[in-house]
């Protein structure tokens, strides 16, 4: 075969081609594919023939196979989905309104959610986890953080005792803080420090609505050199405003905790009245919602853990995960936390 | 605390208004938790009688009434119901300023109503009927004031005091944290001035490190004194039961005005007519005023005169040398007492007053003369005829003003802010009038603030004084390195999985009852015990998380739940060498069929064994050295036969298999199979790898070759297990994976035997293998199986 004769015949092909696809007698997509493009198919034993043709001109030939082999594919492709197209909306006869079938459906608890949120939030502000043990020793959960022996601080926090004795031979007690992990991890580590700690705590009170016996806090600690209240109070806006936003702001107030000193109470706008100032119900018209504590850490306390004062400062500040999981999840009791009702339970998305 | 704000206001000069005060003391810190007004704060209401009462045309319910306000008469239109003609009424005028506001001139119902007739309520008056309009006495005369009739308005501020707030426990000192904070004027209140003279009552100190000071007054003639009723209306008003005689009364008035507790003693009770300070002696006891007979020990500081103690100090007086309407002469002790010894004294007695309250937060060592002056000068005022016979100050340890040197960079550092030096100096002056302005600053705190020892408890004082606002939120804090705790880490890794297995997490507490521990066959004698239990229900630290678990499925039930797949993570509390042992653990627990809730395709099954393992299976997928094991030593609540052990490399990563039946009985749990599980997170977190670039899983290359399998059916004794069997199978050239496909016993096959179908597949990473290379693997198969277990092929 020469050129001029294998061009007539590839396009005797493409008119054949041509024909069938307009006419569509009795075959399908398919097989027009099969006797046109197929491996056996017309247009590739073509190609196959360009063999026997000089080199010279074998390349145009090639071409022009080619550029007409990616025609035909298009107009089949185009056809194959308009047959698709077609087929579709005769698909019928099943419900498609009936329930799909159940997958597992698991759920977080509201208070690991919003621990593991928090506890985000100190990761990316670059404090490192640290750990500390739930039944612990006077000292650490008391004496080291500057609540002195017959301290009237030591009133805030009704204090539960396990029948376990510490190596002073003190009844060891239930941890009434996270506090005792800063001094913990201080005494694991020479400073510069920055770490943070979450989990439960005890103390001995009635519970109701909003108190419970139980509960979990998370705090964060960091002491360097020259660390001032100006940087607490970036650390503490800009945590608030990773969690709820930057159009939230942050003030502080005075307030007291024997381990920090000056001390203050962190509260942050409301984020639930956007409308009707002085009706809402969440910060009770303030504006303000009171939502952490903080303060740089007491000299005291970092003499206890062989931190020189005069070299090193530091600040502390921690919250109550359940104040943020009710706020979040919208409890208004904070028994609802631990009764683990499952229809309560699997609302939580 | 509560406080009354007319009773502040005697302290400073041009008071702000209540809502200012409490603003103003919010503002340095002290939290305001309710404001309560009491008294008339209306205007324009006046005091009428009815003359007239008609039907409203166009209401069943209303009346008109008319008004005689002593001027004119008016038509009301209203809606009470105890209306009669002659009564006298709170007539409020058109303009009159009520709780709601104005009161404006209203058409109702079409009548217009020139007025109106006021229950207390709507004037903000408390305690009164509130179920009609408020009818006055016969005697208020037509036309007078209505405001008048009722004591002026007032506030009674309750406040959270913090226990470092020892210096705004009164009335005078509010005042002066005002005055020190805002520059307003302090008012002092006024003293009997009597003068030292000889002791007709001796005193002897012999503790003075535990009563550096001791103020005693004598005064004689107070006979049958009694309360005024000023100062009875201001101690009910802050919750205080006035007793009518002025020597209680007024004790407790002097407390809470300056803050400085003091006692009275009935000088012709009190033996040897002398007052001796000293440690109890032991054995020694006392009838405490509210009558109990309390022990006393030598830890204890007591008040005693020459024969026996007559109080326990700063905590309460005794009965026998209490004060009564007969006392003529009588002993006012103002002291300072040592706060840990009063604290002491106070817990191990389990007295709690307001005395031991404040001077457990220290009291400030220059108030017990002025409180025991004010005290004499009330106690005079009331008893006429009555003088002060003695007055002593035993001040056997002087106090010592703390000096601390401050300087503004210091306080500046501190706040990480730029104050200017002058309003520094201005609030160091705020409390030190007389400061030199030398650099640093010598500043000498005042005696009431004992409570400021070093530069950063001045550096809150300024803060305060300038406003927490002044500090910036400004950082330049270098970035340090941060991770989670490899715990930490397993445990979200292993909830996050659960729940999407369709676990739900929950929280127990760590507290259970002794009845829980038993019905898991749990030891109370192991676990911790909790010394001081809100309730037998929390007497101790949970060992096992299985009774949260259990409690929890059973609650759940009762609410119509037919499935539950729970879990929870927690500690777990042991004793240990006569100290604790705490492990972090995840467990769960599987109940009823699956899925929940079912579907309508139909085919829901119960949860067993199996279903419960492939979840374990699901959850340590992937950790290396993962494998099940017989156990040694099960935890007692798991059913012997019914529990395997999971392990990671050499370490136990916990238990999982059915709940023992005895157990699910005793917590009244009776039908169905309950599966539970338990994974110490420590084991979990050791056997991980620290690094995230290790955990990850590597992946390893699949064959290009097409793969190829064969299921084989073989009858076997049942004794072996399918374990043993897999075990087998190790080493088999080309076998990609195998497959349990069928277990089958029963019709044709012989008893004691079962059927295993099981599906091998073979791939090659060198070639496409045939049917020969398939063939000759099985047979090899076949062989070991035929040898080890003796397992025939199924015909």
């Amino acid at each position: 075969m020469n050129a001029t004769e294998w061009k007539e015949k590839l396009s005797a092909i493409r008119d054949s081609f041509s024909v069938s696809i307009t006419n569509r007698s009795a075959e399908n997509p398919e097989a027009l594919e099969l006797r046109f493009l197929g491996r056996k198919g017309e247009l590739a034993l073509l190609l196959r023939d360009l063999k026997d043709i000089p080199l010279e001109e074998r390349k145009a030939l090639g071409a022009l196979g080619n550029s007409a082999k990616a025609e035909m594919e298009a107009r089949l492709s185009e056809l194959k989905a308009a047959a698709g197209r077609a087929a579709g909306p005769a698909a019928s006869g099943i419900d498609l309104t009936l329930p799909g079938l159940p997958c597992p459906k698991g759920s977080l608890h509201p208070l690991t959610i919003t621990m593991n949120r928090l506890a985000e939030g100190f990761l990316k502000l670059g404090f490192t986890m640290s750990d500390g043990p739930l039944v612990e020793d006077d000292y650490h959960n008391f004496e080291a953080l500057n609540f002195p022996p017959f301290h009237p601080a030591r009133d805030m926090q009704d204090t539960f005792y396990v029948d376990a004795k510490d190596a002073a031979g003190k009844d060891m007690l239930l941890r009434t803080h996270t506090s005792p992990v800063q001094i913990r991890s201080m005494e694991k580590q020479e400073p510069p420090i920055r770490v943070f700690h979450t989990g439960r705590v005890f103390r001995s009170e009635a519970v109701d609505a909003s108190h419970s016996f139980t509960f979990h806090q998370i705090e964060g600690l960091y002491v360097d050199k020259g660390v001032s209240m100006a940087d607490l109070k970036w650390t503490v806006d800009t945590f608030m405003k990773d969690l709820f936003g930057t159009g939230v702001k942050t003030r502080f107030n005075p307030s007291y905790f024997p381990f920090v000193e000056p001390g203050a109470e962190v509260d942050m706008s409301c984020i639930f009245c956007k409308s009707g100032a002085g009706r809402c119900h969440v910060c009770k018209g303030t504006g303000w919602l009171e939502m952490m504590g903080a303060g740089l850490v007491h000299p005291n306390v970092l003499k206890a853990c062989r931190y020189d004062p005069a070299k090193w400062s530091g600040f502390a500040f921690g919250a109550g995960i359940e104040r943020f999981a009710m706020l979040l999840f919208g409890i208004h009791d904070m028994r609802m936390l631990y009764e683990n009702d499952l229809r309560v339970l699997k609302q939580v998305q | 605390m509560k406080v009354l704000y007319s009773w502040l206001c005697d302290f400073i000069e041009n008071p702000p208004s209540a809502e200012d005060v409490a603003a103003k003391l919010n503002r340095i810190g002290l939290k305001i938790e309710e404001m309560h007004k009491s008294g008339a704060s209306f205007s324009g209401v006046c005091v009428g009688r009815i003359e007239k009462i008609d039907r409203h045309p166009n209401a069943d319910k209303l009346s008109l009434v008319e008004v005689n306000d002593g001027t004119n008469v008016m038509r009301v239109v209203c809606g009470a119901r105890n209306i009669a003609v002659g009564q006298k009424i709170l007539f409020a005028k058109v303009g009159a300023k009520l709780v709601e506001g104005e009161l404006k001139k209203a058409k109702i119902r079409g009548v217009e109503s020139e007025g109106m007739i006021c229950s207390a309520e709507e004037l903000g008056l408390e305690g009164y009927d509130n179920s009609g309009i408020l009818v006055l006495p016969e005697a208020a005369a037509v036309g007078a004031d209505a405001a008048t009739l009722f004591p002026r308005a007032d506030y009674v501020l309750e406040l959270e005091v913090l226990p470092n707030q020892a210096h705004c426990l009164s009335h005078y000192a509010l005042a002066r944290e005002l005055s020190v904070f805002y520059g307003l004027k302090l008012r002092e209140p006024s003293v009997a001035k009597t003068e030292a003279r000889g002791a007709v009552v001796p005193v002897e100190i012999k503790v003075p490190e535990m009563c550096p000071r001791y103020v005693a007054a004598v005064l004689k003639g107070v006979k049958g004194a009694r309360t005024p009723e000023w100062m009875a209306s201001r101690l009910r008003a802050i919750g205080s039961n006035p007793k009518g005689n002025i020597l209680i009364d007024g004790s407790n008035y002097v407390m809470y005005e300056l803050g400085q507790p003091t006692h009275c003693f009935d000088i012709a009770k009190l033996s040897g007519s002398k007052i001796v300070v000293r440690r109890a002696l032991p054995g020694e006891m006392l009838k405490t005023l509210d009558g109990k007979d309390l022990k006393l020990d030598p830890g204890m500081m007591v008040i005693a005169d020459s024969s026996r103690p007559v109080a326990l100090a700063g905590v309460m007086g005794g009965l026998d040398p209490s004060v009564s309407d007969e006392t003529d002469a009588v002993l006012i002790e103002s002291a300072r007492f040592d706060p840990p010894t009063v604290r002491l004294a106070s817990r191990t007695s389990g007295i709690k007053s307001e005395s031991s309250y404040r001077f457990e937060r220290g009291t400030d060592p220059e108030l017990p003369v002025k409180a025991a002056r004010r005290l004499a000068g009330l106690i005079l005022e009331a008893a006429t005829g009555a003088a002060a016979e003695q007055f002593t100050d035993n001040y056997p340890v002087k106090y010592q003003p703390a000096e601390i040197a401050v300087g503004p960079a210091q306080i500046n550092s501190i706040l990480g802010t730029g104050i200017a030096d002058g309003e520094i100096a201005a609030c160091l002056r705020a409390f030190q009038p007389d400061l030199k302005d030398s650099r640093p600053w010598n500043f000498v705190p005042p005696s009431y603030r004992q409570d400021i020892e070093g530069v950063c408890d001045v550096a809150e004082e300024v803060a305060r004084y300038v406003g927490y606002d002044v500090i910036p939120s400004v950082s330049a804090m270098p970035m340090l390195p941060s991770a989670p705790t490899p715990q930490w880490t397993a445990a979200s890794e292993l909830k996050a999985s659960l729940a999407a297995l369709g676990f739900s997490e929950v929280f127990n507490y760590d507290f259970v009852s002794v009845r829980e521990l038993r019905a898991c066959g749990l030891a109370p004698e192991a676990a911790l015990e909790v010394k001081n239990p809100l309730s037998s229900d929390y007497q101790y630290l949970r060992p096992s998380l299985l009774p949260g678990l259990l409690k929890t499925l059973r609650y759940n039930l009762n609410r119509g739940r037919e499935t539950a797949l729970l879990f929870e993570t927690g500690t777990a509390y042991s004793r240990k060498d006569g100290g604790r042992a705490e492990a972090v653990l995840c467990a769960g627990l599987m109940y009823g069929p699956l899925p929940e809730g079912g579907s309508w395709v139909g085919g829901g099954t119960a949860s067993d064994f199996y279903q419960l393992k492939g979840v374990t299976t699901r959850l340590f997928a992937g950790k290396g050295g993962f494998r099940y094991e017989k156990p040694q030593k099960a935890p007692p609540y798991f059913q012997p036969g019914r529990c395997l052990e999971m392990k990671l490399g050499g370490a136990s990563a916990g238990y999982l298999g059915n709940l023992a039946p005895a157990v699910a009985s005793a917590c009244d749990l009776k039908d169905g199979d309950i599966l539970c599980f338990e994974v110490p997170l420590g084991a979990l977190a050791a056997a991980g790898k620290a690094e995230f670039w290790q955990r990850v899983a590597r992946i390893k290359p699949v064959s290009p070759f097409p793969h190829n399998w064969r299921d084989l059916s073989v009858v076997l004794e049942e004794r072996h297990e399918w374990g043993e069997l897999e075990r087998s199978f190790s080493g088999v050239q080309d076998l990609a994976s195998v497959r349990l496909m069928d277990v089958y016993k029963g019709k044709n096959i012989p008893a004691g035997h079962r059927s295993l179908t099981i599906r091998f597949t073979f791939s090659s990473m060198e070639k496409t293998l045939n049917d020969a290379d398939v063939s000759a693997h099985m047979a090899a198969i076949l062989d070991r199986m035929a040898r080890n277990f003796g397992a025939k092929l199924r015909s």
